[in-house]
């Protein structure tokens, strides 16, 4: 809840490779210790972010290296961190048919950050943006639980996405 | 340097013990697919011990369920067990995605490994 934009204190960009989300776990981890954060809240926060990290490294680039940007901007009250790539935008959601995705990175990243927004614009990447406030009064997960279920077949079945 | 490993205990006979230790996500998924891969090989019962893990993501969840779901089909027990101080990184995902009574996930490796024996069906 502060005025204007902040200028963000940290901002990480890397290879977008699956080896590079522990070390932004490792950046959150660094910076919550300067912010006096409660444990369950960096816990969800490393959660979140991990998750929309993992649909960068998968999702947002084809064949071609790319970035993964991740800002993180310090508040009075709330952590935002913004994971960004320059990709070919949100997928038009094709079946989910690769193998190891269960579909559960964006109902994630609702269920444990505060706040949440997506942005993307085809062929200009996508940007996910996460609040977390430092002491919460009230669960995410009540009110964004997460949607889905196993199957008898023994699969995931996602539930409906987050409006 | 194995700060995040993952190793096979078979010193239980029958049921295989998968230990995971540390931090996995998508980077490491690969490397617990092929463990997984090796403990339904054997053919006997299977445990994840997730006690000593301290950050598991959906990664993570989606080999799991992919290896109990094959499990089941051979009629081999699969038992997820997590310790009784879980670090917060481990258990609130296993919460919010309903998945503790469905993996299933309990508390000590002996128990474990005893529902592992007796859910495999054929035993």
């Amino acid at each position: 809840m502060s005025d204007g934009v902040p200028a963000p204190e940290v901002v990480l960009n890397m290879p977008a490779r699956a080896e590079g989300v522990g070390v932004v776990r490792q950046a959150l981890a660094g910076m919550a210790d300067a912010l006096a954060f409660d444990a369950a809240v960096l816990s969800d926060m490393k959660m979140a972010v991990t998750e929309a990290c993992t649909n960068v490294v998968v999702h947002a680039y084809d064949e071609q290296a790319g970035q993964l940007e991740v800002q993180m901007l310090a508040g009075e009250e709330d952590l935002t961190i913004v994971v960004r790539d320059h990709g070919s935008g949100i997928q038009p959601k094709p079946a989910r048919t690769e193998p190891p995705a269960l579909g559960l990175g964006l109902p994630l990243i609702a269920a444990l950050s505060d706040a949440f927004e997506l942005r993307g614009t085809a062929g200009r990447g996508t940007e996910v943006r996460m609040s977390f406030t430092y002491v919460r009064d009230v669960d995410p997960a009540d009110a964004n639980p997460v949607p889905g279920q196993v199957g008898d077949d023994g699969r995931w079945e996602p539930g409906e996405p987050p409006a | 340097m194995e700060a995040n490993a993952i190793v096979l205990d078979d010193t239980a006979g029958d049921v295989i013990v998968v230990v995971v230790e540390g931090e996995h996500d998508i980077y490491t998924a690969p490397t617990l697919r092929e463990r997984l891969d090796e403990a339904l090989g054997r053919g006997g019962g299977i445990v994840v011990d997730l006690t000593a893990a301290t950050f598991v993501d959906s990664s993570v969840l989606g080999a799991l369920l992919d290896a109990r779901r094959r499990a089941l089909e051979s009629g081999q027990g699969f038992v997820v067990c997590v310790g009784d101080t879980v670090e917060p990184g481990v258990q609130r995902i296993l919460d919010i995605t309903g998945l503790v009574p469905v993996l299933p996930v309990l508390r000590g490796r002996d128990e474990a490994i005893e529902a592992a024996r007796s859910n495999g069906g054929d035993g």
